[in-house]
């Protein structure tokens, strides 16, 4: 047998010792099964399991993948759209404000043909005014009274000389309405000094434009300025005008894009950064992504709850937590089936190697004990037969001698020795017929006339003892090749049994069927005693016998277990107390010596 | 009455000698040897008309004596005792020329029957 290795010997114990008792052995499968069933599913469940989390994560990155790439191209799209936008209106108001348009401009007549175009161009151009190189209003066409404002001092005033351009947040200032204003300086060319278009654009126009272009993909698109104070009119998550509910939210994971900044002349440089931000805001995950819009003080942020695929993944996850758990389901039910299945397998093996192994030992118990006897009833043959003619020889004497005291009780006394060598002359004999070794002599004979044959010569015995004996014979049945004087003797030896069992009143049938094409079978019942299991246990063994002592020997059955033997069938007994006995014969119909 | 001179061979003595003492109580001629040289010297002494011839003697086999005995005299009828249960022997002794056989422990009823059987047969002769 090969070695096991220790822990697996702890879950599957080895196999039944060949007396093992039935309480212990239930134990020992119970254990093997348990085991085994344990193995498998660990070797089934745990890849199983691995399996489907390492799917689940792996879809789960790549879907989220997909959506970060979804909203970063959203995001870049709306960025070039604004961008866009505020370009062709610094260009309108650029192209306006001429650099030798100053003087002319500060006619009002001029200002306000100029300022009806613009509004022609936008609606939401609100008012426009001229700033003389001082800083001073000069003039102004709108809806309020405002004059003589002197801006010098102002930030923007100062980044609109340095820089040409100016696009401020969008503010309520004193007028009460958002708008925002974008102003241009301009450098006339005949003084050499700069002066400054200062346009009001309403923040609606800006809201109109952000709400045409925001799409279903995103969650929320709106403007916040370098403060995080929204610009635009986010439609869930905060209000206008104030610092945007989810810029102080925790961040959970950052990305950064680089961004591609497409310049006038078509060459691209990397310049902005995209920054995603994971956040969870109300429970909800949510994925925020701003970017820098290029020369205005905004930041574009578009908000997308997780997921887009929603549907995909929920429907993915079903399929996974379906298919994981019928394949548990499957798995756990296959597997305990197959463990008990093979654990039934063992049992039976363990119980037909048990059978078997008390089988050969019962014929290796025989064969010994037959070689045995065979010596001793040789070796006690001699000294019996001494016993025998000296007993016989002082027998003799008293024939022809006169009459003297004691001499009829001598007589018998002497009979009784003779009748004792006689029963021990019976008892060497049979052994010795056990433990011949001779071959069957095969012939072709009438099976059912020889069983007739076997039972007439019992038949008067019976008979007196009030016994019945019945036939039951298979008409199937009509010549076998077999050994008749074997066969005599096995059918001699279990009937005379069935009769001494039965003592007196009962019966005994024979039967016999025809099993397949090659073996016939007999059974000898009788309505006896029936046999303790014990008993049962030791019938064929030589030397035991339940008969009185002086009446059996104790080798009919055994030797008759070696008859059958020879003739190459088997022969079973089933009994059970109190309701008789039946012997079952298995013989081959044609018998290769 | 056995008219025959009788010769006993078994290499059991007090089998021999007793068996031999019992013929002789029964008017018949009998000697005991106890080995198959000694049967076959007396063989030539006493020129018997039966022979009583164990099966297993330590110096020859019954059958190798039975066949010195046909050589010698193939009228003188023998009698094989078969001490071992074994029919199979006594048949094959049979074929090779004895009378018949009796199985150890020897009724002396049965074998005198088969010797006067036996004595029948040679005073036919």
């Amino acid at each position: 047998m090969t070695e096991r290795h220790h822990w697996l010997n702890k879950i599957l114990p080895s196999p039944l010792a060949e007396d093992g008792n039935a309480a212990d052995s239930e134990q020992v499968y119970t254990k093997f099964s348990r085991g085994l069933s344990v193995i498998l599913l660990v070797l089934v469940l745990v890849p199983l399991t691995v399996l489907s989390l390492l799917s689940h994560y792996q879809y789960k990155e790549l879907l989220e993948e997909e959506e970060m790439d979804q909203l970063v191209l959203n995001l870049e799209q709306a960025q070039s759209t604004i961008e866009a936008f505020i370009t062709e209106l610094q260009s309108i108001i650029k192209f306006v404000a001429r650099d030798d348009r100053y003087e002319e401009l500060l006619n009002p007549d001029e200002l306000e043909s100029l300022f009806v175009r613009l509004k022609d161009e936008y609606p939401g151009f609100a008012d426009i005014e001229i700033i003389d190189p001082e800083g001073t209003q000069k003039a102004y066409l709108g809806p309020y009274a405002l004059g003589g404002h002197n801006y010098s001092e102002q930030t923007w005033y100062k980044e609109v000389l340095l820089r040409g351009v100016h696009i401020s947040n969008i503010f309520s200032g004193f007028r009460n309405v958002p708008h925002f204003v974008i102003a241009v300086s301009r450098k006339d060319p005949r003084s050499q000094e700069y002066w400054v278009l200062r346009v009001t654009i309403e923040g609606k126009t800006l809201q109109n434009f952000i709400n045409t272009i925001s799409t279903s993909y995103a969650d929320d698109m709106f403007l916040v300025d370098a403060e995080g104070i929204t610009q635009t009119i986010p439609q869930k998550y905060g209000n206008i005008g104030e610092k945007c509910i989810l810029h102080d939210v925790e961040e959970k994971e950052v990305k950064f894009f680089d961004g591609d900044y497409h310049n006038q002349d078509g060459s691209t440089e990397k310049t902005q950064r995209i920054l995603i931000v994971k956040k969870t805001f109300k429970g909800m995950q949510i994925n925020h992504a701003a970017i820098d819009l290029v020369e205005t003080p905004w930041r574009l942020v578009l908000v997308k709850e997780q997921y887009l695929h929603a549907a995909t993944w929920v429907q993915f996850k079903v399929k996974l937590t379906t298919m994981f758990f019928s394949s548990v389901v499957v798995a756990v039910f296959v597997i305990l089936e197959i463990s008990s299945a093979i654990t039934n397998h063992i049992r039976e093996s363990d119980k037909k190697r048990q059978f078997l192994y008390r089988e050969v030992a019962n014929s290796n118990k025989l064969a010994s004990v037959g070689r045995l006897a065979a010596g001793v009833a040789h070796e006690i043959n001699n000294p019996l037969s001494i016993i025998n003619q000296k007993t016989g020889l002082v027998q003799d004497f008293m024939e022809f001698s006169e009459d003297f005291p004691h001499k009829e009780a001598m007589a018998e006394a002497l009979d009784g020795i003779q009748n004792s060598v006689e029963r021990c002359k019976t008892i060497t004999h049979r052994l010795l017929g056990f433990a011949r070794q001779t071959d069957a002599k095969t012939e072709e004979i009438d099976f059912h006339h020889t069983i007739r044959e076997v039972v007439d010569f019992l038949a008067k015995e019976a008979t007196y003892n009030q016994i019945q004996i019945e036939f039951d014979l298979s008409q199937d049945i009509k010549k076998i090749w077999c050994d008749r004087g074997l066969l005599q003797q096995i059918f001699l030896n279990i009937t005379n049994n069935a009769i001494d069992a039965i003592g007196r009143d009962g019966k005994i049938v024979l039967a016999s069927r025809k099993v397949g094409e090659d073996s016939i079978e007999v059974t000898i019942s009788d309505n006896g005693p029936g046999m303790s299991p014990d008993v049962k246990r030791k019938i064929f063994e030589p030397f035991f016998t339940t008969k009185e002592t002086g009446k059996g020997t104790g080798l009919g059955l055994s030797i008759t277990y070696g008859l059958v033997k020879k003739l190459g069938g088997s022969i079973h007994v089933t009994s059970e107390m109190g309701k008789g006995t039946t012997f079952v014969i298995s013989l081959p119909v044609k018998r290769s010596v | 009455m056995i008219k025959s001179k009788v010769l006993i061979i078994d290499d059991e003595i007090e089998f021999a000698t007793t068996l031999c003492q019992r013929l002789k109580l029964r008017g018949m001629a009998a000697i005991d040897v106890h080995s198959g040289t000694e049967g076959l010297v007396s063989l030539v002494k006493m020129n018997p008309g039966i022979v009583i011839l164990d099966l297993k003697m330590p110096d020859m086999s019954g059958l190798d004596v039975l066949a010195k005995v046909k050589q010698h005299d193939p009228s003188i009828e023998v009698i094989m005792l078969t001490g071992h249960g074994s029919a199979e022997a006594g048949a094959e002794a049979k074929e090779k020329g004895a009378f018949d056989y009796i199985m150890k422990p020897v009724d002396l009823v049965k074998l005198v029957d088969k010797m006067e059987l036996a004595d029948e047969k040679r005073s036919k002769a």
